[in-house]
């Protein structure tokens, strides 16, 4: 809201004060400031107004708010146009056929008016109050008039060429669909069912306090005028402003209400000026169709709620001060002791609680007299063991040389549809989309960005191809996040730690092996291989934590590189962080170290091609008792010729130690024999000799 | 021979010696310094041993001694020199080697930026006593917005202003049958702890929200706020004064101004907006007010026992701030030379 100088000094006596105590002291009491344009002979203060004070979408109201805060009076003018024509009834006749639309429908009718330019301290204001008079332009003195009013108590007014209504009179109604109205903008709207629309018998001749029509707008022809001055109901006149792309200083104020009291007023008000400046005759009455304003009704209100909510004391003189000033009515409760009456003002529909005057007389008294030195008293908070976890698996990750990534959570459907590993169900999607955030150069036909991601992998990916097309490479990188697995109600919100690297498969196990160590030094996670087209055939692996299912890690398959245009293929892995939150060592205990030597033992097997690792070195493990300290995995080697087709040469070290003794080499020849025999019996495994 | 030239000859010889051996780089070296004083043929102290014989017979005994000392002085001189020399391994320099090349490539990755501005918060609100508690992104309207005193015709709830879910109308409009949006705000999280929890409550819940802006310099559909409460009995404005004075000192540093101006949020009454002073102007800091009793009466707390403060502030523009990011887009497109730079 911008407001003039010149025009405050209207309604309140600026004198010795300047626009900057002004404009500082509303900032500081809620009508923030945002910047002042200095004009030849005035200052146009542009203030922000938050949505629960449309009063303050007009002079009156900001001038009532200074008043209030440097305590001096309010001057508001109380309009009595003189009565000259016949009786309003007896000329025009306003039907309202939607009043849940149109809750209220005033007119007034003045006949004879001489359409011109209007007065210069008129056009002054009016050029002031846009805050750049250079881009004012006067329509002619009864628009004119309707606009100051507005301006001047924030209800929108509309006056129509009374001549060009077609048999004279106003339909209040919902559009038809498919009617279509040129708004006095010269754009012509397709009306859609459900507006709210002013009609004469046979057309729409206005957009229901948004803007006017084209055929009935004043014209310099025009010498009968209606004066509209109504309430339309703030979601109808948003929800047509929407959609229709259309919004005005009027419809602006509609979607935030208007005061029910002032609609007459300003009608009053509007026909004053009129008279004043264009001439014409008044019709004696006004045709006021809907409910009349209901009397507010008062707030109860103890005095000691304000140090109970705000901390200080204020004086009761003063808090009286503040409230009779904003316009509200008080009594003293009838044996009530400290406690009051307060009736609002009809302008101030927000206040309706006992809160919202602590809040008015906070507002007013300063904000800054309220201390900020307060002893609060002391409280212990929490690491929460996910903020733990989280913070553990960032630490071996970026160490490892992968950046932590953050992605959208709303992925198209090609994306959305690429993997998900973690759920059959379709995908939530969202009714609008989210505009902006897709490469749309290369995804020409992802369709919108509407699916809620079951899955980090996909949106790694496109990470990935967005730096490879880049040629940022290397490329590594993990995201923590959540994905969303439709369910009954509600969807469940696993977080998970996805990874994607152009390192190998081996490599980024043993990273995600770190991982999982920082969380409990000896967790056991077993891997077994997965047969899944999305990675590359025996290259992607599934992650068990006792007989749960945690994650995946894999090499994408070729066919999962062409679809996503990457030019090199890579690794990527999704894991549930919960799953390791639930095994989370938060304070890791120190084991016994041995003191005496370590024996290392080489074992080399001869076996068949297809068994695999982890099956060796669980059946090693299994026979290998308290006394073997590691196995470790040394090289694979093939010898068709020496050793048949399908078999293979796998050499192990392990190592053997007590924790209470040096081990003999008959103890570690034992370990040997049993772990052999094993091997032997279950895998078939043969020891070469020598 | 008289005994003080028989003892200077023998001091010369000792100091020589220990020089020489002291001198030596190699063994070669030291083995040549070796035959020079303790050959045994013509080692130095050798000949001067010979010239004993003509010292005069009162004053043998006291050259005698003296010789004794000298031998042992020069034997342990050797011995520390050869123990010196028996580590030293003659190097060869490899002149094609360049110890001026760049280091062999290495690099750890970075925490994302936005991550570390929440650390940051959550370190800072971890001192003043809150502790960080999770909620859904996917909501339902009544947590979104009844309980935080949204009235139904409010322009929040717009469905161009918000991601309603396409499955929504399984559940009727404004009903808490489901989940039927991407939350718009991270107050819902706060309204879930209240429900499960009794006061006195000092929580903060940190995450992403929301709402149908199209992407562009300074808007992005999805971003993160941090909320913060603190209920119990007694609890004023003043305490949330205090404790947003408290965090904004922590975040900004002393010397930065930070002004408290009433504002307007349905689920606070009365309201705040805090500013601080930056580059010559006042920035947007930060949403709080105290906690509408409408709220309290949604969620089951009795208004007239307890009171409270909430507070929110968005997570994008206090790191954009930080870390001088001109364009919130480069947060989500993770471009690594980006996110290098952190």
């Amino acid at each position: 809201m911008i407001v003039s100088w010149k025009w405050l000094q209207r309604y309140i006596n600026l004198n010795q004060l300047s626009d900057a105590e002004v404009a500082e002291r509303l900032s500081l009491s809620g009508l923030n400031h945002e910047s002042t344009q200095a004009l030849a002979g005035d200052w146009a203060i542009d203030l922000e107004v938050t949505s629960n004070r449309p009063d303050c979408l007009a002079h009156v109201g900001v001038a009532r708010e200074i008043g209030v805060l440097f305590d001096r009076p309010l001057q508001v003018p109380d309009p009595q146009p003189p009565v000259s024509g016949p009786a309003i009834q007896s000329l025009t006749y306003v039907q309202v056929d939607c009043p849940e639309l149109c809750p209220r429908y005033t007119a007034r009718l003045i006949r004879g008016v001489k359409i011109g330019p209007s007065p210069a301290w008129l056009q002054e204001l009016l050029a002031n109050a846009t805050g750049d008079p250079t881009q004012f332009k006067s329509i002619n003195n009864v628009a004119d008039i309707t606009n100051f009013v507005m301006l001047e108590c924030g209800q929108p007014l509309h006056a129509f060429d009374f001549d060009q209504l077609r048999e004279q009179r106003i339909v209040v109604r919902a559009a038809n669909e498919g009617e279509v109205l040129e708004a006095i903008d010269h754009k012509t709207y397709s009306l859609q069912a459900g507006m709210c629309v002013i009609a004469d018998a046979q057309r729409p001749v206005a957009l229901a306090g948004i803007m006017g029509g084209a055929a009935t707008e004043i014209t310099e022809r025009t010498v009968n005028v209606l004066i509209e001055s109504a309430e339309f109901a703030p979601g109808s006149v948003r929800h047509t402003s929407r959609r229709l792309k259309l919004s005005s200083d009027s419809s602006y104020r509609f979607e935030r209400t208007v005061d029910p009291v002032g609609i007459d007023w300003a009608s009053r008000r509007c026909c004053q000026l009129i008279l004043e400046h264009c001439g014409g005759q008044l019709c004696s009455g006004v045709i006021d169709v809907g409910a009349s304003p209901i009397a507010r009704a008062p707030i109860r209100f103890r005095l000691d709620q304000i140090a109970r909510i705000l901390g200080i004391e204020i004086p009761p003189a003063t808090v009286r001060r503040i409230l009779e000033a904003l316009g509200l009515h008080i009594e003293s409760e009838p044996n009530g002791n400290q406690v009051w009456l307060a009736t609002p003002p009809a302008w101030r529909r927000d206040l309706s609680r006992e809160a919202d005057l602590v809040e008015e007389v906070a507002r007013i008294h300063g904000y800054d007299k309220i201390p900020e030195d307060h002893a609060v008293p002391m409280a212990v908070s929490q690491t929460t063991p996910l903020d733990i976890s989280s913070q553990r698996v960032r630490g071996v990750l970026t160490a490892a040389g992968l950046s932590e990534a953050l992605s959208p959570s709303l992925v198209p459907a090609v994306l959305s549809d690429l993997y998900s590993p973690w759920s059959n169900a379709a995908t939530l999607s969202t009714l609008q989309p989210m505009l902006g955030v897709l490469d749309t150069k290369f995804w020409n036909n992802a369709g919108p960005v509407d699916c809620v991601r079951r899955s980090l992998i996909p949106s790694l990916l496109e990470l990935r191809r967005i730096n490879e097309f880049r040629h940022n490479l290397p490329v590594e990188l993990f995201e923590i996040a959540k994905v969303y697995l439709p369910g009954e109600t509600f969807p469940v919100e696993p977080t998970m730690i996805g990874v994607c690297s152009g390192r190998s498969l081996l490599d980024m196990k043993s990273v995600m092996a770190e991982v999982f160590a920082t969380i409990q030094r000896s967790l056991k996670v077993r891997v077994e291989v997965v047969q899944d087209s999305f990675f590359s055939p025996g290259r992607g692996l599934r992650y068990w934590i006792g007989d749960r299912v945690f994650g995946l890690l894999g090499e994408i398959s070729r066919s999962t590189q062409k679809k996503m245009k990457l030019r090199q293929t890579c690794v990527v892995g999704e894991f549930f962080l919960e799953s390791l939150v639930q095994v989370l060592q938060v304070i890791p205990q120190s084991q016994r170290q041995s003191l005496y030597p370590a024996i290392e033992r080489d074992l080399n097997f001869i076996l068949d091609t297809k068994v695999r690792w982890s099956e060796l070195e669980a059946t090693v493990r299994a026979v290998g008792g308290v006394l073997l300290e590691n196995v470790a995995y040394r090289e694979t080697y093939v010898d068709a010729k020496r050793d048949g087709e399908g078999k293979k040469r796998v050499l192990l070290t392990m190592t053997l130690r007590s924790l209470d003794e040096t081990l003999t080499g008959k103890q570690a020849d034992d370990i040997c024999q049993k772990v052999i025999g094993a091997c032997t019996d279950k895998l078939a495994a043969k020891l070469v000799a020598g | 021979m008289s005994l003080p030239d028989f003892v200077s000859q023998l001091d010369a010889l000792v100091s020589e010696a220990e020089q020489s051996f002291a001198d030596a780089q190699s063994a070669e070296q030291l083995e040549a310094a070796r035959i020079e004083f303790l050959g045994a043929k013509a080692g130095r102290l050798k000949a001067v041993q010979k010239l004993l014989g003509s010292v005069a017979a009162g004053d043998k005994p006291a050259a005698g001694k003296r010789l004794n000392e000298v031998k042992s002085a020069i034997e342990s001189a050797f011995q520390a020199a050869s123990e010196r020399l028996e580590n030293v391994v003659e190097e060869v320099c490899d002149e094609t080697f360049d110890a001026t090349l760049p280091g062999t490539s290495w690099t750890t990755g970075r925490i994302h930026p936005i991550t570390q501005t929440i650390l940051l918060l959550k370190d800072i609100m971890g001192r003043l006593g809150f502790t960080p508690v999770e909620g859904p992104e996917i909501e339902d309207s009544w947590h979104n917005f009844d309980a935080l005193n949204v009235p139904t015709i409010h322009p929040a709830r717009d469905p161009l202003d918000n991601f309603y879910l396409a499955s929504a109308q399984l559940w009727g409009n404004g009903s808490s049958g489901g989940a039927d949006m991407l939350r718009s705000q991270t107050s819902t999280v706060q309204i879930r702890t209240m429900q499960q929890r009794q006061p006195p409550l000092r929580i903060i819940s940190l995450g992403r929200v929301y709402r149908p802006d199209t992407a562009d310099e300074t808007h992005y559909p999805m971003f993160h706020q941090m909320e913060g409460l603190m209920v119990d009995r007694g609890v004023t404005m003043s305490d949330l004064k205090t404790v947003l004075r408290l965090f904004a000192t922590a975040y900004l540093g002393n010397s930065v101004p930070v002004r408290f101006r009433p504002s307007f949020f349905p689920f606070t009454e009365p309201s705040v907006e805090v500013d601080y002073y930056w580059n010559g102007r006042w920035v947007e800091f930060g949403g709080a007010g105290m906690v509408d009793p409408n709220v309290f009466q949604a969620v089951g707390y009795d208004p007239e026992q307890v009171t409270g403060f909430a507070f929110g502030l968005g997570v994008e523009r206090l790191c954009m701030i930080r870390h001088g990011i001109r364009d919130i887009r480069d947060l989500y497109t993770n471009d690594v030379r980006f996110l290098a730079q952190f």
